[in-house]
């Protein structure tokens, strides 16, 4: 699974830890979900949809190993 | 009672099972029952006399309950990604102990008896040992996890 969630963080010019604040989760956590290390539930995928008010489909996409 | 309300009571009934944990202070409570207990656990060992193997059956246990609290006591900011680590930390800890209880017992054995002709004889660990130990690995990994992270 690849994201662009730096990306659209950086569009909205928040921080990761304010980003963290805003779906309820650490900011480690976003760290780990932006470096592809963790992939979140549909509940954290939709919360940031919300956030960047897009469908997870354009920053969350299926990698070849997927 | 209509279908979907029993499939809610159901779902709900599932979640508070999943998502048992203890509240964070509990951590804290852990940590002091657990220290406490090892530091009585050297008293005991070093400066009390007469039979006192009651005492040492019951800080066993104490020290067992003590981890056992900071094992299943929420995280500071408990996330979906802690839950995760926490669960891959007990899997962790489950499967080292039982490669522990297996090994352990034959390591025992052998170190016993190059050190002295007439060492012990063989014997499985104990449920102390054993139950320690996985608490120990769980903590220990649970720990490195977060910190990975």
């Amino acid at each position: 699974m690849e994201n662009t969630i730096k990306v659209e963080r950086a569009i909205l010019n928040i921080t990761q830890d304010d980003l963290a604040k805003k779906i309820g989760v650490s900011r480690q956590t976003i760290n780990s979900i932006e470096a592809n290390r963790y992939v979140p539930s549909t509940v954290l995928a939709l919360k940031l949809s919300e956030i960047f008010r897009k469908p997870v489909n354009d920053f969350f996409k299926l990698s070849e190993n997927d | 009672m209509g279908k979907q309300n029993y499939i809610e009571c159901e779902r709900k009934g599932l979640e508070k099972l999943i998502n048992f944990r203890l509240p964070h202070y509990f951590y804290t409570i852990g940590i002091l029952v657990a220290g406490l207990s090892i530091v009585l656990m050297f008293v005991r060992a070093f400066a009390m006399e007469g039979d006192t193997e009651w005492l040492k059956l019951i800080l066993q246990k104490t020290l067992l309950v003590g981890m056992l609290f900071m094992s299943v006591s929420r995280d500071k900011d408990e996330d979906e990604m802690v839950v995760k680590l926490r669960m891959q930390s007990y899997t962790y800890a489950f499967v080292v102990g039982v490669i522990y209880a297996l090994i352990m017992p034959y390591v025992e054995y052998g170190v016993s008896n190059a050190m002295k002709p007439e060492g012990e004889a063989f014997h499985d660990i104990g449920d102390f040992q054993l139950l320690l130990f996985m608490l120990m690995v769980q903590l220990m990994c649970f720990h490195a996890l977060k910190r990975m992270r």
